[in-house]
């Protein structure tokens, strides 16, 4: 495969002066007046045509200043870029849009800055239009336009510009689902016709179903490279890391609904993912809620049960252990833990746990702690044949003609 | 590198489309106020105060000895300031797209050559209405122009790199640039400070270029070689500096507008 980007031990140091006054003196005196904020420390790779690259990393991770970097915007202070090929970048859409001036006047406008010439953008115009799906407002000035109308017109011109590398900030999380179906179907049309993409986001599973590859930033160094699964694994596994500490308190938490006697408490819950090691989980992954339970009496034939619950608060799966003929005695000043483990076959997407212990099979009768969002967890990408909605039904398919 | 001029050019393009649109004289705008600055002077100093000139044989010769060195002052500061604050105008548009900041200036130029342009043939006009011989002298504005407008380009530019690292700048420059007009002999004559500051007219660089307007247009008298050399020398002087502190400059300034 040819290579269409390459991104040579890039660093960027930014230089903080006590006033600007210092910053000067430096450019014109060999005497060093600044202290040191590294945002990328020797970041190497390449990108071949085709290829679509994701970038992940905590806020501050340095990406927003590759991006910029190999976009041309800022300059690298040691390490080159070097492009076979038009770059374009859509760090943030709308970039150089003229309010006052209408649709299609800014087509030539956004056209010409991101590197088109006249002429191009003149042949394209239509198709712009037509992507846009603006209509008849084209020819109204921008300035009465929705936020959602000037991304899509900010998109088609960035697409039909045909670039040969075009990166993604985040941008496809605005607009509704219809335009951002559409933009993922041209993206792929693009990447099919040797397109390369370089895509940050957030957002695990489209990054998960539109890369080939990725990289995780941490602290402005490459933390991993290669398979998007593995890279967005061992992203969790540093974000869980963040998490830790938050996670020990939300169980105090005022926010959470915690009622109950209390002879029996929750200590803490986790969930884990059997490959991710942490609470992002692809679907079909075999998961593991561990519920930590301290007992201050002697009780028994008690249950302990879980709520799977979605972003919306819907019961997606509970069930509890008096339904699987497991009687548990506590017995006073004794820390339990009792393990829920089976693979997740849900749909993609935030997710809470609640958690009870009672007595018999609900907690109507004699509930000794029942704690709502003890802990959350995301499922993101799948694990085998792709599906939409909430559940994995497995099903077998056959296809046969009719006639025979 | 190619692109980028086209660019500066279809963006001046633009701006000079832009500037007025939606006022309903359109584009007429830019005829009327040279024409009404030529009007005021005419009016207030010929007929109003009755300033009389006795260089040369014509009732309006106050306004014929103002109305060049005027347009080329306007043109001139006007440039130098709008360059000034360049970085600051353009800094959400150059943080965003890699398109190098030259180009933005070098379309500032284009237009205020273009505008300048159309402000110089009303002054040609105005002669032309007060029986003031116009002649093939003339043709001399063009290049004189060009050269003035590149000093003008160099000036800024050179300020433009200092303005995003003292804000004051952005205050200072205008004021330096009224000082700098009073100082030169465009509203008053050479003679009534030649002897007292000479070094006014000396080390004052536009001088030069007003001296050599206000010639044409009251004698038609072609530049002296000596003037000639003094503008191109400073503008070539001008553009180098502000070319290497550019190259020098512009990644520091990226990173702080």
């Amino acid at each position: 495969m040819k290579k269409i980007l390459e991104v040579k031990n890039i660093t960027k140091i930014y230089k903080m002066y006590n006033n600007n006054f210092d910053r000067l003196k430096e450019i014109f005196t060999s005497k060093s007046y600044h202290k040191e904020f590294i945002a990328n420390q020797d970041i190497s790779f390449d990108l071949f045509e085709g290829e679509t690259l994701g970038i992940i990393g905590v806020n501050g991770a340095g990406k927003s200043t590759i991006l910029k970097i190999i976009a041309g915007v800022v300059e690298p202070t040691f390490g080159k870029i070097i492009r076979h090929g038009r770059v374009t970048a859509l760090l943030e859409l709308g970039t150089g849009f003229n309010d006052q001036m209408t649709g299609r006047e800014n087509i030539l406008l956004n056209g010409t800055l991101i590197g088109m010439t006249q002429k191009e953008c003149l042949e394209k115009e239509q198709e712009i239009i037509e992507f846009s799906e603006l209509g008849d407002y084209i020819d109204e000035p921008i300035m009465t336009y929705s936020s959602g109308m000037k991304m899509r017109l900010a998109f088609s011109i960035a697409i039909f510009s045909e670039p040969q590398v075009l990166i993604v900030d985040e941008a496809l999380s605005v607009g509704d689902a219809h335009f951002a179906a559409k933009c993922t179907k041209a993206l792929r049309d693009r990447k099919a016709k040797n397109m390369s993409i370089i895509y940050v986001s957030h957002d695990l599973n489209s990054l998960k179903l539109l890369c080939d590859r990725a990289i995780l930033l941490n602290a402005g160094e490459i933390a991993n490279e290669g398979d998007v699964e593995e890279v967005v694994n061992s992203y969790n596994f540093l974000i869980s890391k963040l998490n830790d500490n938050e996670n020990k308190m939300s169980i105090k938490n005022a926010d959470n609904s915690s009622f109950g006697t209390f002879d029996v408490e929750i200590k803490k819950v986790t969930i884990k993912g059997e490959k991710s090691k942490s609470d992002i989980i692809s679907s079909g992954e075999n998961i593991d809620i561990a519920i930590q339970i301290h007992s201050d009496v002697n009780i028994s034939d008690m249950t302990v049960g879980v709520m799977i619950r979605d972003k919306f608060g819907q019961d997606i799966f509970g069930t509890n252990t008096f339904h699987y003929n497991e009687n548990i005695d506590f017995k006073a000043n004794r820390d339990y833990v009792c393990h829920f483990q089976m693979p997740l076959n849900i749909g993609t997407g935030k997710y809470s746990i609640t958690v009870a212990v009672h007595s018999k099979d609900t907690h109507l009768e004699n509930c000794s702690h029942w704690l709502d969002n003890a802990t959350d967890f995301e499922i993101a990408g799948i694990i085998g044949n792709y599906f939409g909605g909430l559940c994995r039904l497995e099903p077998i398919i056959s296809f046969e003609d009719m006639k025979k | 590198m190619k692109h980028n001029i086209l660019l500066a050019f279809s963006f001046a393009k633009r701006d000079f489309k832009e500037r007025y649109v939606g006022t309903g004289l359109g584009q007429f705008w830019y005829i009327l106020s040279p024409l009404v600055m030529i009007f005021i002077y005419t009016v207030i100093f010929s007929d109003f105060m009755k300033m009389k000139m006795n260089i040369i044989d014509n009732t309006y010769a106050y306004s014929i000895y103002l109305i060049p060195g005027l347009l080329a002052w306007t043109s001139f500061s006007t440039i130098v300031m709008r360059l000034n604050t360049s970085f600051f105008e353009k800094a959400g548009l150059i943080k965003k797209i890699n398109v190098p900041m030259y180009t933005f200036q070098i379309s500032i130029i284009l237009t205020e050559l273009f505008t300048f342009t159309i402000a110089m043939i009303m002054g040609i006009i105005f002669l032309l209405l007060v029986h003031q011989p116009v002649t093939l002298t003339f043709l001399w504005l063009i290049p004189i122009m060009l050269i003035q407008t590149f000093f003008a380009f160099g000036l800024g530019v050179l300020f433009s790199l200092f303005t995003p690292f003292f804000k004051d700048m952005k205050e200072i420059i205008p004021i330096i640039v009224q000082l700098w007009f009073w100082m030169t002999p465009i509203i008053y004559v050479k003679s009534m400070i030649e002897h007292k500051y000479p070094m006014l007219l000396i080390y004052n660089p536009f001088y030069y270029f007003a001296e050599i307007y206000q010639n044409i247009f009251l004698h038609s008298l072609a530049p002296s070689l000596s003037s000639l050399i003094i503008i191109v020398a400073e503008t070539i002087v001008s553009v180098l500096i502000a070319g290497y502190l550019y190259k020098k400059m512009v990644p520091t300034i990226k990173d702080i507008i």
